[in-house]
């Protein structure tokens, strides 16, 4: 166990905490792409490098599958390295991600795979560990943010000894929790030797495939039968009592807490598997076989309740035990245990009022890019994606979000699936970061088909969702390091797009000039593609300064209710008993947009 | 060993408080682990974090069990009030008169007099200092902030932490 004592132990969030191990780790390389609850890993290697004068080589890349093909190319170099990104960002890069497990690696090869079941920031509950298994590749599920620093050495130490990637998966409650962790000194930087060529691994064709999978095959059955992780331990209880709960990752901490808090529960023993998969199944059978009910608690699949043959006495997800979705946070562990041994549930009181909801923030250039599509694009269909600017569904202007890059995707869908002509216009709207990730494919097929629709790039020069990484345009790898700068007109350009303006979203009559341009080229005139770039820089961003100007709502002000709700500008209140709308000077961010669009005029600037 | 809740809206720098008391705690070589909330959520969102200082391995707080709730806004205060034990402790950032086991400091409103709203997380956390069993003291609070090297920050944020004690003081419950 972490004992806080010390000069080398510091209060560190799990993604700092996972890349301190990547870092102690004698790694080489790390590449990710950004994504909650993930992104703060490959930032706190950024600092760690820093710190310590570090040589590892850190990028955000263009998206998880070039990040993972990246540090694979690393490992087959002889290096260690690390592709980070969060579970949807898996997905993107499953197809490397399966092909390399039959390949296997040369140097340690660790994927960091960060879950959130909830989901609080994401798409979905999927769990990363159920893929692991899919995908033939060993996962490590750490508990708490110090056993994650030490879960990343031991899946380099894995990774090594038998040759294959091997997955990391942490959940949002140990990414982004802090925890005091005690630290050591970076190993030097690993070396397995330099790439040697031995096509029928490397590049093998179907017949080594077939090879490859039994050593695959081999490799897990050796590793299930020899690793301790692989094996349940018990760590609350004497092993003695009727219940036992068998748990991995985040929740077993919440299991931990409750068995050792509740008095009730002092006879129930608890079973923690570090390694999931391929989880010693004849050992969990044992623990189900001698006690009278075994509960699984896990998240977010049943990975550990599947493993086990006989589930006669097994309780869990497949018994309907524990629900089938959202997290499982300790009061619900709590209840779930107390209901298995057979204990009343405590009363607890519940919020008692609703979560307020997000919002764009106040100044946001998303915010007059969606106030212009939606006056000059009254009856479109909104194809949206993946942002801080899916918060348009507030302004009545995102009405579709799959993934990253589908809102161009699936406008060339939306766009020949309506019966009327006026089903069929279709704006997508897309941030910079996410269209270099996924939307450039999309577009070259949407220009290449003649898709008509008009796609508004939100160029505000930075992923901002999840912090303020750097894109592609940026002239700064992550560390500060020089990079080239991807230059987006040009791209669009060479994708054949012939329709293309560039626009400050704070002008409302350029917006809207340039918007009613691309409507005439994609539904009026040529049909096809045109694209808007509505350019101004995230005002979260560090160098961005906003006015200091504040504005007031005089007596020509009609209720009409604009600027609450077509504008949705946090700033903006209605005093129900003064029957008037207030501007909150301290939320708002000075950038006068409300004053270009109130249909009374009745915004001045403060003291004007 | 206490746990404690602090909430508010995306943007108000709770995280900012959970890691100062973090550190704090782990300073003095105390066990503590915490749970905050990113993503989606912080743009002006309902935002909390969980603090636990003690034996604990989960950085969640089950309702009925904080000590504390500090409360940088009093409309989200009913979203976490469930948190608190039955005699926990309500420190709101709000311009009330206190009441039984609800410690009230205008924040907002003395962070707006040093000119700098945003300073309204240090002067309700240094408010919260000097109400009895708040697991850190206002000793420790100040050589934290005395120790970051940016100098306008440090200067700032000690007027901030000087104002929310002066608040305190001449408030007559605490």
């Amino acid at each position: 166990m972490n004992k806080p004592t010390g000069a080398d132990v510091r209060f560190l969030m799990g993604n700092e905490a996972i890349g301190r191990g990547i870092i102690e780790s004698g790694c080489t390389l790390a590449a990710a792409y950004p994504g909650t609850p993930s992104s703060e890993v490959l930032e706190s290697l950024v600092r760690w490098k820093r710190e310590l004068n570090h040589p590892i080589y850190l990028e955000w890349s263009i998206n998880e599958k070039v990040a993972f093909e990246i540090a694979y190319g690393a490992s087959l170099s002889g290096a260690r390295s690390v592709a980070i990104m969060k579970m949807v960002g898996l997905n993107v890069a499953s197809d490397p991600f399966l092909s390399a497990a039959y390949l296997g690696v040369r140097g340690g090869l660790v994927v960091v795979v960060a879950d959130d079941p909830g989901p609080h920031s994401s798409q979905t509950e999927q769990d990363s560990r159920f893929f692991g298994w899919f995908a033939k590749v060993p996962v490590l599920d750490p508990g708490t943010p110090a056993e994650a620093r030490e879960m990343v050495m031991q899946a380099f130490e894995l990774s090594e000894k038998y040759e294959v990637p091997v997955l990391l998966r942490p959940c949002l409650r140990v990414c982004h929790a802090r925890q005091n962790v005690a630290i050591t000194t970076p190993r030097a930087p690993a070396d397995v030797g330099p790439f040697k060529k031995d096509w029928t691994r490397w590049a093998a064709i179907p017949r080594f495939r077939l090879v490859l999978h039994r050593q695959l095959n081999e490799k897990l059955a050796k590793m299930r039968e020899e690793e301790p992780a692989a094996r349940p331990v018990l760590i609350c209880g004497d092993s003695r009592g009727a219940t036992a709960v068998v748990t991995s990752g985040s929740v077993s901490s919440h299991v931990r807490d409750v068995v050792t808090a509740n008095g009730a529960l002092a006879g129930v023993d608890v079973y923690k598997v570090d390694l999931p998969f391929p989880a010693h199944a004849e050992a969990l059978q044992q623990i189900a076989d001698r006690y009278d009910r075994t509960l699984v608690v896990e998240e977010t699949y049943p990975v550990l309740e599947l493993q086990l043959r006989d589930r006669r006495k097994v309780l869990g997800r497949l018994s309907g035990t524990v629900p089938e979705q959202g997290e499982l946070v300790p009061e619900l562990v709590e209840d779930i245990i107390l209901n298995v041994v057979g204990a009343d549930r405590p009363a607890r009181d519940a919020p008692t009022i609703k979560a307020r909801r997000p919002s764009l923030c106040p100044g946001c250039p998303h915010r007059p890019a969606f106030y212009a599509i939606r006056k000059v694009f009254d009856r479109a269909i909104y194809s949206g994606d993946i942002g801080c600017y899916t918060l348009g569904i507030n302004m009545g202007a995102v009405d579709t979000c799959l993934c990253m890059g589908s809102s161009v995707g699936m406008a060339g869908g939306l766009a020949r699936g309506g019966s009327s002509e006026r089903d069929t216009r279709v704006v997508a709207t897309i941030g910079d970061s996410t269209f270099y990730h996924a939307g450039v494919p999309a577009l070259i097929n949407a220009v290449h088909t003649r898709t008509p629709m008009v796609l508004v790039i939100m160029d505000n020069n930075i992923t901002a969702m999840t912090g303020g990484q750097p894109t592609p345009a940026s002239d700064q790898l992550a560390d500060g390091s020089p990079a080239v700068p991807i230059d987006m007109e040009r791209l669009v350009r060479g994708t054949g797009v012939e329709s293309l303006e560039v626009v400050d979203p704070y002008d409302h009559e350029s917006m809207r000039g340039a918007l009613e341009k691309a409507r005439r080229h994609s539904f009026d005139e040529a049909g096809g593609v045109s694209v808007v770039i509505a350019r101004r820089p995230c005002v979260r961003m560090r160098n961005v300064t906003m006015p200091s100007t504040r504005f007031q709502v005089d007596e020509n002000c009609d209720l009409c209710m604009s600027c609450i709700r077509d504008l949705e500008c946090p700033a903006f209140r209605y005093e129900k008993a003064e029957k008037k709308i207030e501007i909150d000077a301290d939320i708002c961010a000075g950038c006068g947009f409300c004053v270009q669009v109130c249909p009374s005029q009745a915004i001045k600037a403060t003291g004007a | 060993m206490v746990e404690l809740i602090l909430c508010g809206r995306g943007g108000q720098g709770i995280v900012f408080l959970t890691k100062l008391i973090g550190e704090i705690a782990t300073s003095k070589g105390l066990r503590v682990i915490t749970s905050e909330t990113h993503g989606m959520a912080v743009r002006g969102g309902s935002i909390n974090s969980h603090v636990r200082i003690g034996p604990f391995y989960s950085p969640l707080v089950r309702p009925g069990q904080a000590g504390f709730l500090v409360s940088l806004e009093s409309a989200e205060t009913p979203n976490n009030a469930h948190y608190l034990t039955p005699d926990g402790i309500l420190v709101e950032n709000s311009p009330l008169p206190a009441e039984p086991r609800v410690f009230r400091c205008d924040a907002a409103g003395l962070a707006r007099d040093l000119g700098r709203t945003q300073l309204e997380n240090v002067v309700l956390l240094a408010f919260a200092t000097m109400v009895g069993g708040f697991p850190i003291s206002v000793e420790e609070l100040r050589s934290r902030l005395a120790g970051d090297p940016r100098e306008q920050v440090r200067t700032m944020n000690l007027r901030a932490m000087d104002a929310g004690v002066k608040a305190a003081k001449s408030s007559a419950a605490c």
